[in-house]
């Protein structure tokens, strides 16, 4: 809560990515190695008033363990300003190497929290096939284009709910293309708001058993709990590779602007896949 | 042949996803050491799960100096919990270090710190996962040196046979000694068995092997140990101490976790030490002498420490903080520069008077949670017996203190089955909760009485060794039960909550705490059970214990509850803190007599013989309150 009487503060926005190892940490210690950070690179950071005083931050939404990600938000709010760059030279480092931040810039005290604001999340998911088995490009893209034209819905159960994955409104698009090691690049664009968002493993284990002749979730259970054991792929990679903010004018980026590929990513080694095919 | 020393992450990476809080797995956290060039290496093992054994001061201590030392190296490892040692058995990968993601079998020198007795079976789980043999008498010369050390080793007979050298003491100054020497003698080929009795000259290092048990002159059952015919190794291997404490590096803690843990914070230890004299107490016998740090270099060190590791929190660690002599002006100084940055001060085990509640004030700024204090008995003719010196009238002053400071939750520490132990005691323990809860509602204002919450928590004494009641029984753990019913009986506030610990945790404690070298196969034979993770309440099993027991004819009961006559050699008296017997036995008698002993560094010299035995000093910075 602002008020007259307190000072002006400044929120500075930082992107950040969560790759090799550190994709297993959970969102809580996520945040809490976040905040370790913003201490340790000694940035003027505002704390809360009241009895249990902590830093005031906010984060984008959680991202699952075992989900690595190239494009992460915070926004820290400082008592001072100083030089976004500068900001971003002490939190690298300050950071393990594989969240260290990768941009840095301010933004408007009003805008909405970074959750509020962002609605579009792409994701990047490597399909490693089991041995033995062939699935090929045109397959997959095949489901995913006659689920989007028929507005499936897919059950799975989250802990003791079962919920539906309403395809139409919460996958925007898919592609596929293969990998020079005999597995699949699978890209979704998803659609998040305040009602629900796409857990991009759920999609996974539906693309398994739909590949198998089988109705997603209804033939067989989902359960969306992390990390999915398939029957047609010895296993996969995700990768939030994207947060955007859409409307009706078009699409923006929460720093204003599209964000490098760090070394190590998913992304990256999609890139120079496709690099050596040219 | 050697296991070889490479990184075998990628086999561990597809259990990750698998297993409970993977996090316990991965490594690469801030501040981290890892010297893969180096050309000795050692590795810690902390016997239990990851974010138990990380907030460890020894081992973060002893991970620093290796890696500090020139050509030394030194990594962590940790038991990794039942889903992961399951998953790992079943995919055939050995137990891994940390930062080099490494079988620890390839490992020149492989220690196990010792915390406290049930951890026993870990050290089984560990070297069964590692791949190295149980037994120290079955190593062979490719396998590691299997080390130990911490504060549970003044009675190291019952873990002896599974370790090559125990290491008795501070192990700062020690830990590089050895492992220098140990690379030394492996450059130049000697044999292990060699090795081991030059290890043996290391001060402060205990070859079990070197040593026998013996039964010829009086002593219980499981005999005493002397050196083996023919073995040039000292009667008693005494505690290695470090001398200048002021002189060690303030700030050890390297590793800043990604996990949320108990004790996820900045710890600069004060002062080592704690000469109260509490006669049950096995730290306030091993951990002398009294050594202060200054208040200057604790202030520094608490100021550099958050800066480097980006905590929010820091603790002033002791076995008794708030006797610092300078403990006031540090608190002063550090709220000053600490000031409005969010950062909280903890000083862990309050002092039960004015002055330690005034200190926990000095501190806890609004947030007021919970204060604990220790009486540790009831009854004042109780609390002299155990020389707790503590009257009725500090209790009183201290909680009513607390409850008008702020505090509303109040926990009251206490012990049952101590030597002399009536069902009066009991009671006593009773009703000074009732008027610690009566004082409550006195002092707070009517409107916040909901939250006032008096709790106790009540253990089972353990004698342990080298304390003054080293030759008293525990109590029959039936007997536990009758006095744990009648102090719920006797407590008359149903708002006074009660927590009573395990009697038969308790006394599987005690059998190890007691016993002796023939405990060995009854640990081994709880582990070959499935026994692991002892110390967690849902992993322990007394059945599997008692079947072991009776495979091997071993009574615990027998071991647990018999008195030691005072003329007999006991099963630990080859290794020493430097207390000596006749004082302890001084001790003892005074307890008897109810007569209570002052603290020397409040009063004068009580004897205790650690600083002349030793060559040692209490260290103090000022004049203790």
């Amino acid at each position: 809560m602002m008020t007259a009487s307190e000072p002006t503060l400044f929120r500075l926005r930082v992107a950040y990515p969560k790759l090799g190892r550190l994709k297993y940490l959970g969102h809580l210690e996520l945040i809490h190695t976040v905040e370790q950070v913003v201490r340790r690179a000694k940035l003027p950071y505002a704390v809360t008033q009241g009895f249990s005083p902590h830093m005031r931050i906010a984060y984008t939404s959680a991202l699952p363990v075992g989900t690595s990600s190239t494009a992460e938000y915070f926004d820290v709010y400082l008592t001072e300003l100083i030089p976004a760059e500068r900001a971003l030279a002490q939190l690298q480092e300050a950071a393990p190497v594989d969240l260290r931040p990768i941009a840095a810039g301010y933004v408007e005290l009003r805008r909405p929290a970074l959750t509020a604001e962002i609605n579009e999340v792409h994701y990047l998911l490597e399909l490693q096939p089991a041995s033995g088995t062939s699935v090929s490009c045109p397959e997959v893209a095949a489901i995913a284009d006659t689920w989007r034209s028929e507005g499936a819905q897919i059950p799975y159960r989250r802990g003791k709910k079962t919920k539906t994955l309403d395809v139409s409104k919460l996958l925007k698009s898919a592609s596929v293309a293969p990998s020079n090691t005999g597995a699949l690049w699978l890209e979704l664009v998803t659609h998040c708001d305040n009602d629900g968002s796409l857990r991009p493993e759920i999609i996974v284990a539906a693309v398994d058993q739909a590949l198998r002749g089988l109705d997603p979730g209804v033939d067989e259970d989902i359960v969306s709990t992390g990390i999915q054991s398939l029957t047609l792929f010895e296993g996969y990679n995700v990768e939030r590779r994207s947060q955007r903010i859409a409307d009706e004018a078009g699409v923006a980026h929460p720093l204003g602007r599209e964000l490098e590929v760090p070394a190590g990513s998913l992304s990256a080694r999609m890139a120079s896949d496709a690099l050596s095919n040219l | 042949m050697r296991a070889v020393y490479e990184n075998r992450f990628s086999e561990l990476e597809p259990l990750l996803a698998r297993v409970e809080k993977p996090t316990r797995y991965i490594d690469h956290e801030w501040g981290a050491l890892y010297k893969p060039e180096a050309e000795h290496r050692c590795v810690l093992i902390y016997p239990d799960v990851y974010e138990v054994g990380l907030p460890n001061q020894g081992i973060a201590i002893l991970y620093r100096n290796l890696n500090e030392a020139d050509g030394l190296s030194c990594e962590r490892g940790y038991i990794p919990w039942v889903d992961m040692a399951d998953e790992m058995r079943a995919a055939g990968i050995p137990l891994l270090s940390l930062e080099g993601a490494a079988p620890i079998a390839s490992f020149d020198v492989v220690g196990f710190h010792v915390p406290h007795e049930m951890a026993c079976t870990n050290y089984l789980e560990g070297l069964d996962l590692a791949g190295i043999p149980l037994y120290a008498a079955d190593r062979g010369e490719d396998d590691p040196i299997v080390i130990c050390g911490g504060p549970s080793v003044y009675n190291p007979e019952p873990l002896a046979p599974f370790f090559d050298c125990m290491m008795i003491g501070e192990g700062e100054e020690q830990i590089v000694e050895f492992c220098q020497r140990h690379r030394e003698l492996r450059d130049a080929g000697v044999p292990r068995a060699q090795m081991l009795r030059e290890l043996a000259k290391v001060g402060g290092v205990y070859v079990p092997s070197l040593y026998e048990v013996r039964h010829d002159e009086p002593c219980s059952a499981h005999g005493y140990t002397v050196p083996r015919e023919g073995e040039d190794v000292l009667p008693i291997v005494y505690k290695r101490v470090v001398k200048d404490f002021g002189a060690t590096n303030p700030v050890p803690q390297a590793v800043v976790p990604y996990m949320q843990i108990v004790q996820d914070r900045l710890c600069v230890e004060a002062l080592r030490g704690c000469a109260r004299g509490c006669r049950f107490c096995q730290a306030g016998m091993t951990y002398r002498p009294v050594r202060e740090r200054s208040a200057d270099q604790i202030v520094s060190a608490v100021t550099c420490g958050l800066a480097h590791m980006g905590y929010d929190e820091v603790s002033l660690n002791s076995l008794s903080t708030t006797d610092h002599s300078k403990c006031a002006e540090i608190l002063t100084r550090l709220n000053k520069r600490l000031g409005d940055t969010g950062i909280s001060i903890s000083v862990p085990s309050q002092r039960l008077d004015s002055f330690g509640v005034d200190m926990a004030a000095a501190v806890a700024g609004e947030k007021k949670g919970g204060l604990t204090f220790a009486p540790e008995a009831g009854s004042q003719r109780m609390r002299d017996i155990i020389n707790k010196n503590v009257t009725e009238e500090d209790l009183e002053r201290a909680t009513r203190a607390a409850f008008e400071a702020g505090w509303r939750r109040v926990k009251l520490y206490f012990m049952m089955g101590l030597p002399g132990e009536t069902d009066d005691d009991i009671v006593a323990i009773a009703e000074l909760a009732d008027h610690t809860l009566e004082i409550a509602r006195e002092v707070v204002p009517k409107e916040q009485r909901g939250g006032i919450s008096v709790s106790i928590s009540v253990s089972v004494f353990i004698p342990k060794a080298h304390t003054p009641f080293q030759w008293c029984p525990q109590l029959d753990d039936a007997e536990v039960k009758r006095r744990q019913q009648l102090l719920f009986r006797s407590v008359k506030n149903r708002a006074v909550r009660i927590h009573c610990h395990d009697a038969e945790t308790s006394l599987i404690e005690a059998v190890m705490s007691r016993g002796g070298r023939d405990i060995a196969p009854l640990i081994e034979g709880a582990w070959r059970r499935g026994q692991r993770f002892d110390a967690w309440t849902e992993q322990f099993s007394l059945e599997r214990w008692e079947e072991a027991a009776a495979d091997l004819g071993i009574d615990l009961r027998a071991t647990a509850q018999q008195s030691f006559e005072l003329d007999w050699r006991l099963p630990w008296e080859h290794v020493s803190p430097g207390v000596s017997r006749g004082y302890l036995l001084r001790e003892y008698r005074r307890s008897l007599e109810g007569i209570t002993t002052p603290d020397c560094t409040r009063e004068s010299c009580t004897g205790c013989g650690v600083c002349p035995t030793l060559k040692a000093d209490n260290v103090l910075v000022g004049e203790r309150a």
